[in-house]
């Protein structure tokens, strides 16, 4: 079972892996391999090996002679024992694939650039005198992605927001796999943004190695310049081409120098100089104000307000919150004291300790305080009425005892 | 690395039995996550027991919250008409003019509703809802009190009778009655306000008062806005005569009478109403100073005596220990509009006070700043600063209306991203305005018609097609309905793009907008349609729209045929080798008194050749005799050239072609 299980883990880990490292470091190809072999059950163990080659190294020599049966321990207990043989085939076809996939991948990706580069051209030249700059960035942009209707052109200033939309940009297994393998270490935030921090500069690089391919064939796209994104981090998305339409060379990057320049000249623009006519006390006159009774000026004023702005309801929703602030609606519960307006002001020991309103009237023991007593249990449990109607409830025996005086003292209560 | 393998060595020996579910799959990925979140919990439980108890504070919800919390799950879905028409699918708007007629025939039959209800009590005395709802109920608009008296007087004030009131306060006086302090100043308030008239009260029908079918006229124009502004403020009226004859005079009368001068356009009156009040040693309170800044640049000529006028103001509010309010900063930056060059140096000085003050700014502040940034006859590269700084400010803020102004800041924001063509400003512009509530500070139809128009013009401008079109699909026509211009500002982008083959979906859209019957607009469709060839599908759905174009035409007696649409549309047909059709355009230019072209004609002769009609070649060389075009002879000679003819039509043809030769 632990075979059938370290294999599949192997696969899907081997997969993955293959894809980014296979054409990028290729000499390393067979490190990684026998890694696979070595380690046999842990994918972690083996990005790790990626980033830290001496590691590898050493687990090269062990399993280098190791080839019908590879015995690996990936504990202590050496409890995991398996054979090897059909793995390490398994696992070796692997590079032609995936090599072949690299290739495929790199004839599609050029295809597609030669695409989105034929629709670019067509881009509009009636502005160009005026913000051709501009224009060009903007298109391009939403070219590269169209599902955002906004401007990405700001993208620098949500360089946070970009930050966590990278993890996205991975394959979303690979992230998935990547934390998986990180939760086995102890340091499992860290290694996790370690591994696929790891995992997108290769995909950079990767991207990045794609390009190159393509400027080679340069004849074909001869007024045309591949704008080649170097591979680092926050260069992303890197499959994004600028160019000029008059073929003079890259259009400079509005981003961060732009963005530079504008807080700049923020600082110009509204000087902190000020009229020095208020001094920026606070009394209370403002106050004073509110808690006057509104005038016809205000009123007019509010109403004045109230025509300018746009107050039609949107959905059914906001006709019924118009309603309610209205009047003409019943009001949405927002709790269960809805319909409890009288008794909002009540506090709940008023209706719930009781017993005070026997100290007077009634006898301080026997059956009638007995009595009341569990009255004033059943009362103070009772939700439905308000305090005043308790207390009318209490009073009402009260008085009834009373007028009952003589039958209980001929029964010999003592009613005192 | 060996330590993490033992890890996953315990894990997966601790877990095996649950593991082997998972196996079965072959899901790697699937089973490690597992194990992930088993660690995640036992790594939380002992995290947990160190942490402090915090109780959470009681949250109180207003009474709309749970509806507020509802309403903000529905979003505006772009393909539905507006809530307001979704009751009646027959009045529906399809065009900005059905949208202004239905809306405002639905306000104003609510307002006749309630004007028959209150005026007629005595219908609607039964009580249905349980309990009570005041608001349904009829509202006393008639006077109950006959007697004189001061609570009759206040009774008329309540009810904004203001000739009533008036006349109870002359008879009041006259009986000698006194009437207290607070009744004289909500006395004055009322007449300043309705500047000594009795206010039109809602709903109710608009009479001819004596004034003559002009008023009515005047009052119909200036619509819902600015109820009395039109009336002016009289010579010793009411308010005047009533505050000269008071005993005392404290602020407050003076700040009515004041406020009703500014309000009602008696600007240096009020200026002198200032000084006396000055004079009596008393003071003013914040709304007159408001009043007053804001009718500044009306008492004074030149730039620098404006600003002096206002810094003086504001110096004796300082001096009189009156705060500020965001009015009366809104009102300097509104009179700073005015003041001409002083304004730039000026404006931001005043933003600073302001903030210094620790008011916040409303987007009526920052609507004077732009104005005053950004002139609007300026041309060129304007520089957008100002406009990108305050975005950068407002990024994300929830707007509520503080100043009626503040519905003139999103389209005047646009302007300037659209005379600078800025398309960026422009996104930023347009997520401000969907940030909360903050549409509904597009103001009302007429200003969000004019944000948008400009917003999508600035689309089709700078913007790639593609997008456009999605923005188009968006706002069009849930938000707004383009005027011509805007479509035509849509088919340059097309054409710009060239995605041609989308007009006749474009043509299906400007009949709904109710924009068929413009000639120019129609009349650049069909050129952008005929003026390149297409392939053959483009050319049959072409064809299709220009025949719909054409039955447009034939249903109107105020649209006349132009020669290039009739060409256009002639060579559409041609192009999609309906020659029945075309021949039939080609009846129509002489039921039209118009001319055909000699291309035209050669392209007609050609689509005859092609699809082998040698008959309708002689009736189109005919034609052309019969137009007298000069190309007649040539069109002979081709047909007899190119196509296979009868002896009768040979001889017909010849006949044509030898005319032409004789007299030469």
């Amino acid at each position: 079972m632990y075979r059938i299980l370290s294999r599949a883990v192997c696969t899907a880990r081997n997969h993955h892996l293959c894809v980014y490292e296979c054409y990028v470091l290729p000499v390393k190809y067979d490190d990684v391999l026998r890694a696979f072999t070595g380690a046999n059950t842990l994918s972690t163990c083996i990005i790790r090996q990626c980033e830290k080659k001496d590691v590898s190294d050493q687990n090269e020599t062990t399993t280098k002679d190791v080839k019908p049966e590879v015995e690996a321990k990936a504990n202590d207990g050496g409890e995991t024992q398996q054979q090897g043989d059909g793995k390490v085939e398994q696992v070796l076809s692997k590079p032609s694939q995936v090599k072949s996939d690299g290739a495929k991948s790199g004839k599609e990706g050029l295809l597609d650039l030669l695409g989105a580069m034929k629709v670019e051209v067509t881009n509009k030249r009636k502005l160009k005198n005026l913000k051709t700059k501009q224009s060009f960035e903007t298109s391009a942009q939403y070219k590269s992605k169209p599902a955002a209707m906004e401007s990405t052109i700001s993208m620098f200033q949500k360089a946070t927001v970009q930050a966590s939309a990278k993890s996205d940009a991975l394959d979303p297994d690979i992230v998935a796999a990547a934390s998986a393998a990180a939760a086995t270490l102890p340091n499992q935030s860290q290694a996790e943004s370690e591994l696929l921090k790891q995992l997108r500069q290769r995909k950079a690089l990767t991207e990045a190695q794609k390009k190159g391919d393509i400027n080679n064939l340069g004849d074909l796209i001869a007024d045309m310049k591949v704008g080649k994104k170097p591979a680092r981090q926050n260069a992303w998305p890197a499959d994004q081409i600028r160019f000029d339409d008059d073929g003079q060379g890259y259009t400079h990057d509005r981003g961060i120098t732009g963005e530079l320049a504008n807080i700049r000249k923020r600082r110009n623009v509204f000087p902190t100089k000020r009229l020095n006519i208020f001094s920026p006390t606070t009394d209370q006159q403002g106050g004073e104000s509110a808690l006057a009774k509104p005038t016809l000026w205000d009123m007019d004023f509010a109403n004045e307000l109230s025509l300018s702005a746009n107050q039609m309801p949107r959905n059914g929703f906001e006709e019924m919150i118009q309603w309610t602030k209205e009047g003409k609606l019943w009001q949405y519960p927002i709790n269960n004291e809805i319909g409890l307006e009288d008794e909002a002001s009540v506090p709940f020991h008023e209706h719930v300790f009781l017993e005070k309103h026997l100290e007077e009237g009634f006898p301080r023991q026997g059956p009638v305080r007995h009595f009341m007593e569990l009255v004033v249990a059943g009362l103070s449990r009772n939700p439905y009425l308000t305090v005043q109607q308790k207390k009318e409830h209490i009073s009402w025996f009260r008085d009834y005892f009373h007028q009952k005086k003589d039958v209980l003292s001929e029964a010999d209560v003592d009613l005192s | 690395m060996a330590a993490p393998c033992r890890h996953v060595g315990h894990y997966i020996q601790r877990n095996s039995g649950f593991l082997r579910i998972n196996v079965d799959q072959l899901f790697a990925g699937r089973s490690f996550s597992l194990i992930a979140a088993l660690r995640q919990q036992a790594a939380e439980v002992p995290k947990e027991s160190k942490e402090a108890i915090v109780i959470p504070r009681k949250k109180s919800w207003n009474r709309e919250a749970v509806l507020e919390a509802l309403a903000s799950t529905v979003h505006r879905d772009p393909t539905a008409y507006p809530y307001q028409f979704q009751d009646d699918s027959y009045l529906s708007p399809r065009t900005s003019a059905e949208f202004k007629l239905f809306s405002l025939s639905q306000e104003s039959g609510r307002a006749a509703a309630k004007y028959f209800v209150n005026n007629n009590p005595k219908f609607f005395t039964k009580d249905f809802a349980e309990p009570h709802i005041p608001c349904l109920m009829p509202e006393s608009v008639a006077l109950r009190l006959e007697e004189v008296s001061e609570a009759a007087l206040r009774e008329r004030i309540s009810l904004r009778k203001v000739s009533a009131a008036v006349e109870m306060y002359d008879q009041l006086l006259q009986s000698g009655t006194p009437v207290s302090m607070e009744t004289t100043h909500e006395m004055l308030d009322l007449i300043c306000v309705y500047c000594d008239r009795d206010p039109v009260q809602e709903g109710a029908p608009i009479l001819e008062d004596g004034e003559g079918g002009d008023d009515t006229k005047r009052r119909k124009v200036r619509g819902r806005r600015g109820t009395d502004l039109k009336f002016s403020w009289k010579e010793n009226n009411n308010a005047e005569r009533i505050f000269q004859q008071l005993p005392e005079r404290d602020s407050r009368c003076y700040s009515a009478l004041i406020r009703g001068m500014v309000k009602h356009g008696v600007f240096s009156k009020a200026f002198n109403m200032y000084t006396e009040l000055l004079n009596h040693r008393l003071t003013a309170d914040v709304h007159v100073f408001n009043a007053l800044i804001s009718a500044a640049p009306d008492v004074r000529e030149k730039f620098s005596e404006r600003w002096d006028l206002i810094t003086e103001l504001l110096n004796q509010m300082s001096q009189q220990k009156v705060r500020p309010n965001l009015l009366t900063f809104n009102s300097v930056l509104k009179a700073l509009r005015r003041c001409g060059f002083l304004a730039k140096s000026l404006a931001p000085q005043t933003l600073n006070e302001m903030k210094a003050l620790g008011i916040a700014p409303s987007l009526a502040t920052y609507d004077h700043v732009l104005a005053v940034f950004y002139k609007s006859a300026s041309s060129g590269p304007n520089n957008t600063d100002i406009l990108q700084d305050i975005l950068t400010e407002l990024e994300g803020t929830r707007f509520t209306c503080q100043d009626p102004d503040d519905v003139f800041f999103f389209s005047s924001a646009m302007r300037i991203c659209l005379d600078s063509k800025d398309l960026e400003l422009g996104y930023k512009v347009h997520q401000l305005v969907e940030v909360g509530e903050n549409w509904r500070l597009l103001g009302d139809s007429y200003q969000q018609s004019i944000y948008y128009g400009r917003f999508f013009n600035l689309l089709c401008m700078m913007e790639h097609v593609d997008v456009v079109l999605r923005w188009y699909a968006r706002i069009i026509p849930s938000l707004y309905y383009p005027n011509p211009q805007g479509m035509r500002d849509l088919l340059q982008a097309l054409d710009t793009d060239s995605r041609l083959d989308l007009l006749p979906a474009i043509w299906k859209d400007i009949k709904t907008l109710g924009h068929d019957n413009k000639v120019d607009l129609v009349g650049e469709l069909l050129s952008l349609m005929a003026r390149d060839e297409h392939s053959a599908e483009v050319q049959e759905s072409f064809a299709q729209c220009a025949l719909d174009v054409k039955s447009a035409f034939d249903g109107r007696s105020s649209m006349e045929w132009t020669t290039p649409s009739l060409s256009h549309i002639t060579t559409l047909m041609l192009r999609a080798n309906k020659l029945q059709q075309a021949w039939e355009m080609l009846q129509l230019f002489k039921a039209q008194n118009r001319v055909p072209s000699e291309a035209l004609m050669n392209s007609f002769l050609s689509a005859c050749q092609s699809s082998g009609a040698p008959h309708r070649a002689v009736e189109l060389v005919q034609l052309s005799a019969a137009f007298c075009l000069p190309a007649t002879p040539g069109l002979a000679k081709r047909a007899l050239a190119e196509l296979e003819l009868t002896e009768e039509q040979r001889s017909i043809l010849s006949e044509f072609e030898a005319a032409a030769e004789e007299e030469q």
